[in-house]
């Protein structure tokens, strides 16, 4: 008989302390009762199935309460209620908004086959100290040969092709691609089919794929599509299929043709396409790295030009997302967590005051007899239930504003094009709407809940408990500070950063001009003899438009969507360098015009000429220059390719000039068109006016020289510049938003408690007049209690923000990351704010009439 | 709507105050034993009874049967009386419509 009234004294443990106390006494003693009359087995059959039914229902019963009881006391505060939903909603809309783009670009698995077997295969070269390189054809068919690791190989190259046949001729962007690169990536045709193998082999008959997006756009996703032919560079091509749109995240554009291979046309060197592989089952990374390296070493035995060279595979999590883009989304996720983290220090402290303003009420709950872990949980049901109504406003806000970012980034900045919120976004926002109502709760509901029950009923509630509570609100407040701080710094180096971005020498006059770009078809016009005079012809032809100043041609022009080529370079002779250095150049083809057009000086020799045909002429620029060598006139001397002896002549000597970032110069050097085109060309063209009013002319001109040709990503210089700095500007703007978001909203915090400790302390103040203190003393005395507390904050988020630095070293451009102006400024931008939210409760407590304030208690 | 088990509870206290084991063993015999309140199933429904003012608490005091226990006892109230009076009669209006029906045999 004991011994089952311990084990059913235990099971009481099950239900909730409130039901427990009530009536367990009764219920164990039924069970005892029933004990003496009914069998074993009978009665704990019976016991376990009403506890299995009644102990959940219980505890969704005190829930219930508890949230019904929390209804009743924020309809009793309209005011603070909607203040403290609004501000949680607001956090948690910013977190969530933030989140979902971290998840579709970091989280996300890429929308490929197990995207973690799969592996980009880049060259290498120490000796330039590049880890990333372009594969050439001809090192991709040796890997191809010679590899185990993988189950298979696929490279794709950009192309561009001319669509004509039937309306206006158009330009699309697109990319070659070997057969094996859907079957590498998982992916399926969506209409049609993809490509066969014999289709890479020189001859096949012409066949392509368009892009999803296209097929969608153009065609109204018209499966009859499939098996048409279309003109493409100028050859009839038949339509196979339809490429679904995962496979633009890898290689963008809308057409797709194989990536033919004839190997006698390749020269080893040349590094012009991307490999992805897909790791066979059970190979790990290392495995096919050290595969590769041998692959590399006999290559390199077996082929001289290939010394230096070797392989490097990255995931194709490392090749989607760059390390700046990485720190970028971080650091922004961290900014908007602050902006919480200091919304919930901000309804802490109201809660706090709250909870002085509730003691009474809560002195007499405990003194009927509510346990303190009772008082405690009905507190967090309070502030759970403040978080959870303004995190679902928060994901309500949040999903109403993602169509708007996704609308409002620029193309190209992220790797991915959907943004959503999906299963994750939403567990996140849910963890974080919790973790929100539980730390802004705990601390007050930790204080009301331990208050001293006797103390508060007898006085007025200025005991021991209340100067504990002051000192956590100071320390609230102070906290808000800090965080402000950090996120201020934070803010004003990545506007320091786009300020200088956007000030940074281009080297170039970016203002009045427009480029565009132009691909006469190969089979038409031969790279080496009718295509630079096709050039030629429509330079002169844009030039006979009124408003028109000059017109050049270049393989790709800064920040443009061009040709990016650059190539080791040796110095032929005497040099600044060791003997055979090799440094990466950048090079380019241009027409002779092209550095008036874009307004680059010539600062030694001579720019290129017509009659530059037949000769290896360059010109390098400063920077190249000064590599090679050095302070000497490089005019007449020479540059060569590792394996080309062919010595190319410095006639010219030109500035330098940003070509693919804003925040570096890269060593360049140009040859001369009038020697080789390349398929694709940019065209600048430097307007007097407004360069966009010329492109009714100039579509004009360039169909009256070829009416088969299409003009196409038509933008001026400043569009494609404005285009290049969309991250840093992203960065800047959005912690720009949160940093004056925080900074309001740890200014409302000190405000409210000092406020707060003025209202308190009205009888002390009015004692203190009383007695003869001045108006301008009380004011000195609340101004220096609440500096107290602000320059503590401002001082903890300055060591903060050293501590922090490193986080965005890699994102500011031309500001040290622990820059003393930066410091020193948000320091005194924070130390005014703090100044003037104690100024409004200070004057109020300096205008406390003393004979008032004492006849109130 | 009144729960079974509250009805029941109901019935048990109308004509005399009860403890809760009484309660339980007057269902029991009434259902003949189909219907055996669990300990938390009855304390759960007396809480929800006293909440809202059905029944109420009278002061302990001990079992005549097993002096050596203190029992609480509860008695129906006025209201109990009425919400009882109300449930039965909207039962026993079922109870005829599904006999018009022919679903229950009209049996007295």
């Amino acid at each position: 008989m004991r011994r089952p009234d311990r084990i059913y004294r235990a099971l009481l443990r099950l239900y909730p302390a409130e039901f427990r106390d009530d009536y367990g006494r009764e219920m164990a003693q039924m069970v005892r009762d029933r004990a003496t009359r009914e069998s074993a087995p009978r009665l704990w059959l019976d016991v376990a199935a009403d506890l299995a039914r009644t102990a959940p229902k219980e505890h969704v019963h005190v829930l219930l309460n508890d949230f019904r009881y929390a209804v009743r006391m924020m309809r009793r505060a309209p005011g603070f209620t909607a203040a403290v939903v609004l501000t949680v909603a607001l956090a948690i809309a910013a977190n969530t908004a933030i989140f979902s783009v971290v998840n579709a670009v970091m989280l996300r698995p890429l929308p490929f086959l197990q995207p973690d077997r799969l592996m980009q295969v880049a060259e290498k070269n120490d000796r330039l100290n590049s880890p990333n390189y372009g594969a050439s054809v001809l090192n991709f068919l040796s890997w191809r040969e010679q590899q185990q690791a993988f189950e298979e190989l696929a490279a794709f190259g950009n192309g561009t092709f001319t669509i004509s046949g039937g309306g206006d001729p158009e330009q699309a962007s697109g990319s070659r691609i070997s057969p094996a690169l859907m079957r590498v990536l998982g992916l399926a045709p969506v209409a049609g089919r993809a490509f066969t193998d014999d289709e890479e082999r020189p001859g096949a008959a012409p066949v392509a794929m368009i892009s999803e997006g296209l097929w969608r756009r153009r065609f109204g996703a018209d499966r009859s599509i499939v098996g048409r032919a279309v003109i493409l560079n100028g050859a009839a091509t038949t339509v196979v299929g339809v490429a679904p749109s995962a496979l633009n995240l890898l290689t963008g554009g809308d057409v797709f043709a194989p990536l033919v291979i004839d190997p006698p046309k390749e020269v080893r060197l040349n590094h012009v396409i991307a490999v992805a592989g897909r790791l066979k089952p059970g190979v790990s990374r290392q495995q096919a790295q050290s595969e590769m390296d041998a692959v590399a070493a006999r290559l390199a035995a077996t082929y001289p030009e290939m010394k230096d060279w070797g392989i490097n595979l990255f995931t194709f999590f490392q090749t989607f997302v760059g390390p700046s883009l990485k720190t970028g989304l971080l650091v922004l996720l961290a900014a908007v967590g602050f902006v919480l983290l200091i919304a919930c220090a901000n309804i802490a402290n109201l809660l706090l005051a709250r909870a002085a303003a509730r003691q009474k009420e809560i002195a007499v709950r405990t003194a009927m007899g509510a346990s303190r872990s009772r008082l405690l949980r009905q507190m967090l049901a309070e502030s759970l239930t403040l978080s959870i109504i303004g995190g679902v406003l928060g994901v309500a806000g949040a999903l109403a504003a993602i169509p708007a970012i996704n609308a409002s980034l620029p193309p190209n900045l992220l790797p991915v094009s959907d943004i959503r919120v999906d299963g994750a976004v939403l567990a996140f926002a849910l963890t974080l709407t919790m973790l929100t109502g539980v730390l802004f709760g705990i601390a007050p509901a930790w204080q009301a809940a331990g208050a001293d029950v006797n103390d508060t009923l007898k006085q007025s509630g200025r005991g021991a408990g209340a100067s504990m509570r002051g000192r956590l609100r100071n320390a609230l407040a102070a906290a808000e500070l800090a965080l402000a701080t950090v996120l201020l710094i934070g803010a004003g180096l990545l506007i320091q950063t786009l300020l200088n971005l956007q000030r940074a020498h281009l080297g170039f006059e970016p203002r009045g001009l427009i480029t565009f770009q132009v691909a006469p078809p190969t089979s038409a016009y031969p790279l080496t003899t009718k295509a630079p005079l096709f050039y030629r012809a429509l330079i002169e032809s844009l030039q006979s438009i009124p408003g028109v100043r000059s017109a050049a041609v270049s393989s790709g022009i800064p920040f443009g969507n061009g040709n990016y080529t650059r190539s080791p370079m040796i110095a032929t002779g005497p040099s600044a360098l060791p003997p055979d250095t090799q440094v990466p150049i950048d090079w380019r083809i241009v027409s002779p015009g092209y550095f008036q057009t874009m307004n680059i000086p010539l600062l030694r020799g001579r720019t290129f000429t017509d009659s530059d045909a037949t000769t290896s002429v360059i010109i390098v620029s400063q920077s190249t220059a000064k590599k090679f060598w050095g302070d000497a006139d490089p005019i007449g001397r020479a540059l060569h390719r590792p394996t080309l002896s062919q010595a190319l002549v410095v006639v010219g000597v030109v500035g330098d000039v940003r070509h693919t970032s804003l925040n570096q110069e890269f060593p360049a050097f140009y040859f001369p068109m009038a020697f080789r085109a390349w398929p694709l060309m940019d065209i600048a063209v430097r307007a007097d006016g407004s360069p966009e009013a010329l492109l009714p002319s100039i579509r004009q001109k360039v169909h009256e020289l070829d009416g088969g040709l299409a003009v196409a990503n038509e933008r001026t210089m400043e569009a494609w510049i404005a285009n290049s700095a969309a991250q840093p500007r992203l960065n800047a703007s959005l912690l720009g938003v949160f940093a004056a978001a925080a900074l309001l909203i740890a200014a409302i915090g000190i405000y409210g408690v000092l406020a707060y400790s003025v209202n308190q302390r009205t009888r002390e103040i009015g004692l203190r007049m009383a007695l003869g203190a001045q108006p301008s003393g009380v004011l000195a005395l609340v101004v220096r209690e609440g500096m107290t507390v602000g320059i503590a904050g401002i001082g903890v988020g300055l060591a903060g923000g050293l501590a922090l630095n490193r986080a965005v070293a890699a994102l500011v451009y031309g500001v040290p990351p622990d820059d003393p102006v930066t410091f020193t400024g948000v320091a005194v931008v924070l130390a005014v704010v703090a100044l003037a939210a104690c100024t409004i409760p200070a004057r109020r407590a300096a205008r406390i009439d003393p004979m008032v304030a004492l006849r109130d208690e | 709507m009144l729960s079974l088990a509250s009805l029941h509870i109901l019935v048990a206290v109308a004509d005399r105050e009860r403890h809760g084991y009484a309660i339980m063993q007057d269902i029991a015999a009434r259902t003949d034993g189909a219907l055996r309140l669990g300990p938390a199933t009855l304390y759960g429904s007396i809480k929800r009874l006293l909440n809202d003012g059905l029944i109420e608490e009278l002061d302990e005091r001990p079992d005549p049967e097993n002096d050596d226990v203190r029992r609480r006892y509860y008695r129906m109230t006025p209201l109990g009386r009425k919400v009882a009076r109300e449930e039965t009669a909207r039962l026993a209006k079922l109870v005829k419509q599904a006999r018009a029906t022919g679903l229950v045999p009209k049996t007295t």
